[in-house]
């Protein structure tokens, strides 16, 4: 750590951590609801109540764990001070305030009821406040010094984009098909645009600090894979707009573009791979890199092949809406974004609160355990998806017949789901054990 | 490759592709009025919409394949269903379709529930480019259906009764009904279910159009 601000980026560790453990517990909770026909809770925590916290949470703690990211990532490429530590703690402080508002609220059955954008729209306002003052903070940073590098650049434009983005999802639309339209705007264009920047960029500044390889191929080649994920990932959208009441010049336009979406993916792969063979320091705590590379390749398989698996339209008019895409959204969501996240801690919190630890292997065990258990729960939910679209799209047999012959795949899903849960608290024991930030001097 | 080719493909990459998005957004939305039939969104409709979102629908259902995959899709739904059916259903899910999955009781008021049905109704209208596909075992099979199949389906008798194998176990199972009852006795049983069973929970069906009720008799009375 080189500037006594970046610190701040501990607490939002902290707090990220704590959600995660969270999200994981909410997802045992939603799939025991597959599990057991009889749902003992339906009136107090029905499976829709369940599922909206389940994501949001997901959603909300990758988020904090970019800010805190940002935060540490800042200052060093900038060369200097957060502009206001105290802006950054407020900030927090609202953010999770707004989090746990609308947790409390859903359990009272207060919703938006857009899928991932639950949240009532009074709260959106308050996440929107949130995100300038972020955004306030970190551009005043920023312009301290204009010392502007691609990293930081890329960073700050993923972004202004993921906020800009968010605006399309807090207005009620009368027409379904249209309001459906504006909501991937927010959803798709965050994690296969935005989100993919601000990781990109996150990534990026972990491997050119622990491998010393040169900046300006560190630089290069981020141009390249975020230039190609916007290439592929804008015009993508259009995977999604298939079927949704939308012109039939989507099932070309949407099918070629994502399906190119792997690329940039792959490349990022062979770019992480290239970095670590080159190295040019000695690495003493290689914990962050065994999650980079982990994260590297979850990516590619979460996202680009089991992405590339259902997106075009011949396949897609199959399994869309089944659980075919649930294996994928959790494949792809773990190995993207909660591995690079974790990824960030691993390489921020020791250098934040300096504590030098013998043996890394408590890290490592969560590692295997998320990543085999995550493995085994995305392939129960492909095979469950699998055969209903068969029963459901080809058969013709009643979704909920289905039901019934799914039943073990569910259970594989759900005895998986404790070997997630068994990793994260591993790993939330572990964070632990990384010592505390110093006391903030001044 | 040199940084400022790198900028290069970063810069062109993303002007081309929200070049292209955005011309077809424009396009889009121009066309998707006519493709949804907007000009039946009526205020009931929207009232709907806003109904869903309220009590988070899509949390457990998918509509348009998007949302929770808990429940069955509802796009189509109102091809398959009787409007008044699904009132009722709304009003108290457990007591008409005693599925082994329940819905839980939203305790929706009537003018609610009038809404979702409006909505429901105008969502089944949008053109989704053939989403969901027709089963390819029966666009295979190429039989056409009695009509009186069709009657069978929207009015939800497979919550109760088996047929082939599907639906529920709170009636008897009707795959052979047509061999050993008499259409009369099946139009009986239909009208008035007690006056066989005199404790029957089946409720009665003598609100059915005259030609319902026929095709709905021969469909069964054809079930050998
Ligand atoms: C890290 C990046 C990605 C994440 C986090 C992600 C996550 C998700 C999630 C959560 C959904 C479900 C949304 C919903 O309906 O609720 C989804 C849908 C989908 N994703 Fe991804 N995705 C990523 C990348 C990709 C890529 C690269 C492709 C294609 C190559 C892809 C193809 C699809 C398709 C086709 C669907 C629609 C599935 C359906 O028809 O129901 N995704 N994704
Ligand atoms: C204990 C482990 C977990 C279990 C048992 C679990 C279970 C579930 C269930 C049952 C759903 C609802 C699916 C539906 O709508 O039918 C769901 C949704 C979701 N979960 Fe999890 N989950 C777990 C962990 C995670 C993790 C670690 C992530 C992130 C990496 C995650 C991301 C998601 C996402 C993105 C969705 C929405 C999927 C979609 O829209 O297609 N879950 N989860
Ligand atoms: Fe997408």
């Amino acid at each position: 750590m080189k500037y006594e601000t970046q610190k701040i980026a501990y607490q939002y560790f902290v707090a990220a951590t704590l959600l995660f453990g969270l999200q994981v517990i909410f997802g045992l909770l939603t799939g025991a609801k597959y599990v057991w026909d009889y749902d003992p809770l339906m009136n107090i925590i029905p499976f829709n109540t369940s599922r909206a916290i389940h994501i949001n949470l997901l959603v909300v703690w990758l988020l904090i764990g970019f800010m805190g990211g940002t935060y540490y990532l800042v200052p060093e490429e900038a060369e200097t001070d957060i502009y206001s530590p105290r802006l950054a703690a407020v900030q927090l402080y609202l953010f999770v305030a707004i989090g746990v508002a609308a947790i409390i609220g859903y359990l009272a059955g207060w919703s938006w009821g857009m899928p991932f954008l639950e949240q009532p729209t009074v709260l959106k306002f308050g996440i929107v406040i949130v995100a300038l003052i972020f955004l306030f903070n970190i551009f005043m940073t920023m312009m301290k010094t204009k010392k502007w590098t691609v990293i930081q650049g890329v960073l700050l434009g993923g972004l202004v984009m993921l906020a800009l983005l968010f605006l399309f999802g807090i207005f009620f639309v009368r027409n379904l098909s249209t309001q459906y339209y504006w909501w991937w705007w927010v959803i798709h264009l965050w994690v296969e645009g935005a989100w993919e920047l601000v990781a990109g960029s996150i990534i990026a500044f972990i491997l050119l600090k622990m491998t010393g390889v040169d900046r300006e191929l560190v630089e290069k080649w981020l141009y390249v894979e975020v230039g190609l994920v916007l290439f592929t990932g804008i015009a993508g959208t259009g995977h999604h707009y298939y079927w949704i009441g939308t012109p039939g010049y989507w099932l070309w336009v949407g099918g070629i573009f994502s399906a190119l979406e792997p690329v940039p993916i792959l490349f990022m792969v062979f770019d992480t791979l290239r970095d670590v063979r080159e190295k040019k320091i000695e690495i003493e705590n290689k914990i962050p890199l065994y999650w980079a590379v982990g994260s590297a390749v979850m990516h590619f398989l979460g996202a680009g092949v089991w992405g590339f698996a259902h997106t075009l339209p011949q396949i897609n008019k199959w399994t869309h809406g089944t659980q075919v895409t649930a294996s994928h959204g959790h494949f792809a969501f773990f190995g993207a974004y909660v591995m690079i996240n974790l990824t960030m801690i691993y390489f921020a919190v020791p250098r934040i609160t300096g504590v030098v630890r013998k043996g890394h292997g408590r890290s490592l065990v969560a590692l295997r355990f998320m990543v085999f258990s995550i493995f085994f729960m995305v392939l129960a939910l492909a095979i469950a998806g699998i055969v209903q679209s068969y029963l459901q799209r080809i058969l013709g047999m009643d979704y909920l017949t289905t039901q019934d012959y799914l039943k073990l795949w569910y259970a594989v899903m759900w005895v998986s789901g404790w070997g997630v849960v068994t990793g994260v608290f591993i790993y939330i024991f572990d964070f632990f054990s990384m010592g505390r930030p110093p006391k903030i001097t001044a | 490759m040199t940084l400022s080719q790198g900028r290069a493909i970063f810069i062109w990459g993303t002007v081309i592709s929200t070049v292209i998005f955005l011309g077809l957004t424009y396009d889009s939305i121009s066309k998707m009025p006519k493709r949804t039939h907007a000009e039946e969104l009526s205020d009931a409709v929207a009232d709907g919409k806003w109904t869903w979102q309220r009590y988070n629908c899509n949390d457990c259902h998918t509509i348009l394949g998007i949302g929770g995959y808990y429940a069955p899709d509802l796009t189509k739904v109102m091809s398959q269903r009787d409007p008044e059916w699904t009132k009722q259903f709304l009003k108290d899910p457990h007591k008409v379709w005693p599925a082994k999955r329940r819905m839980p009781n939203l305790h929706l008021t009537d003018n609610e529930i009038g809404n979702l049905v409006a909505f429901l109704t105008w969502v089944n209208g949008i053109d989704t480019n053939g989403w969901p596909p027709k089963p390819m075992a029966v666009a295979a099979a190429g039989s056409t259906p009695l009509p009186g199949e069709a009657v069978f389906r929207a009015q939800g008798c497979s919550a109760c009764h088996k047929l082939n194998g599907v639906g529920g176990d709170i009636g008897p199972d009707l795959t052979h009904v047509g061999s050993t009852r008499t259409p009369d006795w099946i139009k009986q049983q239909l009208e008035n279910p007690r006056s066989h069973f005199p404790n029957s929970p089946m409720p009665s069906f003598s609100k059915l159009s005259p030609k319902d009720m026929k095709d709905l008799v021969d469909f069964l009375s054809s079930l050998k």
